[in-house]
């Protein structure tokens, strides 16, 4: 299970990294065909680059839950190992919520989008809003795996 | 059945309680902010989750957040493309036989920075990758090179191009240009409170000195960066000449980074490429994704009226220009020390308008006020990015570097306390370059 959730997280990385090599193509698009006549000025280079945009940003929130790279506020002096994990369960009961109405409404919130199509490209807009969902439940998934881990430091005995 | 429409006093309390009760429970702030809306959304008849949504894809669908990403890219590329390793070189001819010469070719690079790439965060991570270890081995303080470390990576928000004035000027409609050149001199001007204290250590402890780089050495150096210290002329030059927009500007940059390392420099290989493209995304997308939940708490406090309320007490107390100038900065401190910077420009920068615009304060002068207030925060706990990522890399406690940090602040804080006291300091370069832009 683990190793799947890996190469899911692998995936969804690689994506990512796509997502931002692109991105530099369609804005320099954007300027060089207000310059020169080498390229028609297409309509839709602004359009693209917001889209790809939105996917970076949700394939690397997906991914910062994992990695444990979202910015958090400490306020708690030194805790221990297990105190720490207990404080990690609790603090992540709460994304665990976050998560499931990302699943539940952004379901809805596909739906609603269905027929509508992106002002430029015509580009289905279900496309860009399943991404919500997408982040739902692939948190889901990932809270699992962070769930198992601080339940087996908090159980383990032997405090060292 | 409709529920009592809540009062803004009531509905503050709702999202600023479950905010912060998240925020102590370690829940990271992209989340608390999203789930602190929850409550009221499900309660409120008129409203629905679905606020949620609307409000971060429409905070994500704007094409001037795209700089984020740009600039982070752009900074990573100077590091795996050598033009960090050369600007180095030439701060080192510079200021290299001044006491406490680590220490001050550390302000001195994120100057030069500052000038090409437009994040704090990408400076504070690739610097203290590169002088703490180098400076606690030449005897340095471990606290004092995290401190300096930190302290100086937020000029690159202050000195231009910087993503926070882009945001600035995107939310409040404000001249990007103008911003740019107003955030030039009191950038300098905290460089220099920087280095001034730098020496004050310096002399205290005893920190080495390299000998004297010759006047040769000086130019060879030069002569190395300059297309690299190219980089603001045309990001700023090409922005006031109306070449391209800010957020092309940030594409640029990344473009002309990618093109120095590749045909100048000559060291960029695709493995490091791919590596710096994971990295900006990943840091970009946290970041961003905590813009979009920001966003709609803003939106939240909007709908109740919140800011509205908060202020009308503010606004009785009869301040003047410069007691406004204060108490902007008071909140952006204080709110910099819990909220990230771009979600702080969008809750509190929109809220404390109408109160700048009271006093007829210059639109440019408040927004520097805030975005250099908010920069300090960049270093202050409990939510500090720049000191944190600054530990994590010296692999300490972000309470160990405090003291030093706190005491680097002081001057800093002159500094701001200038800025407020005389708005000529922010206003007199555009005044002189561009007078069309402040009106």
């Amino acid at each position: 299970m683990t190793r799947l959730i890996e190469a899911y997280h692998r995936l969804l990385t690689r994506l990512m990294v796509a997502t931002v090599a692109i991105l530099v193509v369609p804005v320099s698009l954007q300027i060089v065909a207000r310059y020169t006549q080498l390229i028609p000025s297409y309509i839709w280079t602004e359009e693209m680059s917001r889209f790809l945009f939105i996917w970076m940003i949700m394939l690397g929130a997906m991914i910062g839950l994992r990695e444990g790279t979202h910015f958090e506020v400490d306020v708690w002096p030194e805790l221990g190992r297990r105190a720490n994990a207990a404080l990690r369960i609790v603090s992540h009961l709460f994304v665990l919520v976050f998560a499931l109405v990302f699943l539940y409404w952004g379901i809805k919130f596909v739906e609603f989008g269905w027929y509508q199509e992106s002002e430029l490209a015509e580009l289905p807009m279900p496309f860009i809003f399943i991404a919500w969902p997408l982040a739902g439940a692939t948190w889901l998934l990932f809270l699992g795996e962070i769930f198992v881990n601080n339940v087996r430091i908090l159980a383990a005995r032997d405090e060292s | 059945m409709t529920a009592v429409a809540l009062s803004p006093g009531v509905a503050a309390l709702i999202l600023f309680g479950a905010f912060f009760v998240l925020i102590v429970l370690r829940v990271p702030v992209a989340f608390a902010l999203g789930l602190a809306c929850l409550p009221l959304l499900i309660y409120d008849d008129r409203l629905s989750p679905m606020v949620l949504f609307n409000e971060t894809f429409k905070a994500y669908n704007a094409f001037i957040l795209l700089a984020v990403p740009f600039f982070l890219l752009t900074a990573n590329l100077m590091n795996i493309g050598g033009i960090t390793d050369r600007l180095v070189h030439l701060s080192r001819t510079m200021v290299g036989n001044w006491p406490g010469a680590l220490a001050q070719i550390n302000v001195l690079l994120s100057v030069f920075f500052a000038g090409i790439s437009g994040s704090s965060t990408a400076d504070a991570a690739s610097q203290s990758k590169i002088f703490i270890e180098a400076q606690t081995r030449e005897g340095y303080d471990l606290s004092f090179s995290i401190a300096i470390t930190a302290v100086s990576a937020v000029l690159a928000v202050i000195i231009p191009p910087s993503i926070l004035m882009i945001v600035w000027g995107g939310v409040l409609s404000v001249s990007i240009g103008a911003l740019y050149l107003a955030g030039i001199l009191p950038g300098l001007l905290i460089a220099a409170a920087q280095m001034a204290t730098v020496h004050v250590y310096a002399k205290l402890y005893k920190y080495p000195v390299y000998p004297r780089a010759t006047f040769r050495d000086f130019l060879c150096s030069a002569a190395h960066s300059v297309p690299a210290l190219m980089t603001p002329f045309i990001i700023v030059g090409g922005i006031l000449l109306g070449w391209f927009t800010a957020t092309e500007s940030a594409c640029v940059a990344v473009i002309y980074a990618a093109l120095l390392s590749i045909f100048i420099y000559r060291e960029m290989d695709l493995k490091r490429l791919s590596h710096a493209l994971s990295e900006t995304g990943k840091l970009a997308a946290v970041a961003l994704f905590c813009v979009g939940t920001a966003s709609a708490f803003g939106w939240m406090l909007a709908y109740y009226q919140i800011p509205r309320a908060l202020l009308a007490n503010v606004s009785t107390w009869g301040m003047g220009i410069t007691e406004v100038g204060f108490f902007i900065a008071l909140v952006f401190l204080v709110v910099g020390c819990f909220l990230d910077a771009i979600p702080a420009i969008i809750i509190v920068g929109t809220t404390l308008e109408p109160l700048a615009r009271s006093v007829d304060m210059h639109p440019v002068q408040f927004a520097i006020i805030g975005i250099v207030s908010l920069a300090f925060g960049l270093v202050t706990p409990p939510y500090g990015l720049c000191l944190m990522i600054s530990c994590a890399v010296a692999g300490v406690r972000l309470r160990y570097a405090l003291k030093d940090t706190m005491i680097m602040l002081l001057p800093m804080l002159v500094v701001l306390a200038a800025i407020i006291v005389w708005p000529q300091i922010p206003l007199i370069l555009p005044q002189l370059i561009s007078p069309e832009f402040l009106r």
